[in-house]
């Protein structure tokens, strides 16, 4: 398949804004103000939307409208191919969705506890996985995207 | 205690469990790696494992590669040669194996492996001094 570029820096913006997003909800929601646990649906909107429609990726939307123009973010630009990372990006979107089903599962109390802390998890977990990523430049996503191909699973 | 400390908790449990799984699976597919291959050369030489959306092996292993020098590198795509990739356990890209002479495989390195590293590993080979070393850098 053809490689195309990919400007690295996009993708290192969208996953800081990952990390940061769950950070604030998770955080925030214990220390201060609990329906700032809201920020994990809308991250999973925001990632979903990004993931089949790049014109509505906010965070990469952000780097190349405004972090880009203005120099503060410089462009990384590789020989590359999108599709392993739009599909990290899907994955972790998908996750995120899990995760807000259950944090805002209507279930008795007792249960909410269990559900709503398994829920904010996976969300930190997500997140663990975009640090990495940032940090180290292991892509758990494009290493499933890897695999599945390899399975024959999807074109890759 | 609060959801915010189980879901730390629950986390933190996931993360571990992920490490130890993937420290096993590392430690047998370094046992499983096959000792052989059907390409006798006059030296040394490097299978490379990569793949078109492997992105580390284009900025970093590539570049690894070529500081090399002359030595033989035998460039292999991991998902069209799936059984090739299977013999040698190929979970992650890029996997470096370098080669004795008479084929056999004598290190195995899983993820990136600087110039540095891969030099050594085909000095070793070349003095016959090696053990079957694998290694896991991803």
């Amino acid at each position: 398949m053809a490689l195309t570029t990919v400007d690295h820096s996009a993708l290192k913006v969208n996953q800081t804004g990952i990390i940061v997003t769950v950070l604030v909800a998770f955080l925030g929601s214990w220390a201060w103000y609990r329906p700032l646990l809201v920020l994990i649906p809308l991250l999973a909107v925001v990632l979903l939307l990004g993931t089949f429609a790049p014109q509505l990726a906010l965070f990469k939307q952000l780097y190349f409208k405004v972090l880009k123009p203005l120099g503060i973010v410089k462009p990384r630009p590789v020989q590359d191919r999108p599709e392993p990372h739009n599909f990290a990006q899907g994955l972790g979107g998908v996750f995120l969705a899990i995760s807000s089903v259950l944090i805002f599962l209507p279930v008795d109390a007792r249960t909410a506890l269990v559900t709503a802390a398994l829920g904010l998890a996976i969300a930190l977990l997500v997140a663990a996985l975009a640090f990495i990523n940032l940090a180290f430049g292991y892509c758990l996503g494009c290493q499933i995207y890897f695999q599945l191909g390899k399975r024959g699973l999807i074109r890759a | 205690m609060s959801i915010q400390v189980w879901a730390l908790a629950v986390a933190g449990i996931a993360l571990l469990a992920a490490a130890g799984v993937e420290a096993v699976r590392s430690a047998r597919a370094r046992r499983r790696a096959v000792g052989a291959t059907s390409a006798p050369a006059a030296d040394p030489y490097i299978l490379y494992f990569t793949g078109d959306n492997c992105t580390v092996c284009r900025t970093h292993q590539e570049p690894a590669l070529a500081k090399l020098g002359t030595v033989r590198v035998d460039k292999v795509d991991a998902i069209v040669e799936r059984e090739l990739a299977d013999r040698f356990q190929v979970y992650t890209l890029p996997t470096t194996v370098v080669m004795s002479a008479d084929g056999r495989a004598l290190h195995v390195n899983y993820g990136y492996a600087p110039a540095q590293k891969l030099d050594r590993q085909l000095a070793q080979a070349r003095n016959g001094t090696l053990t079957m070393e694998r290694t896991a850098t991803a």
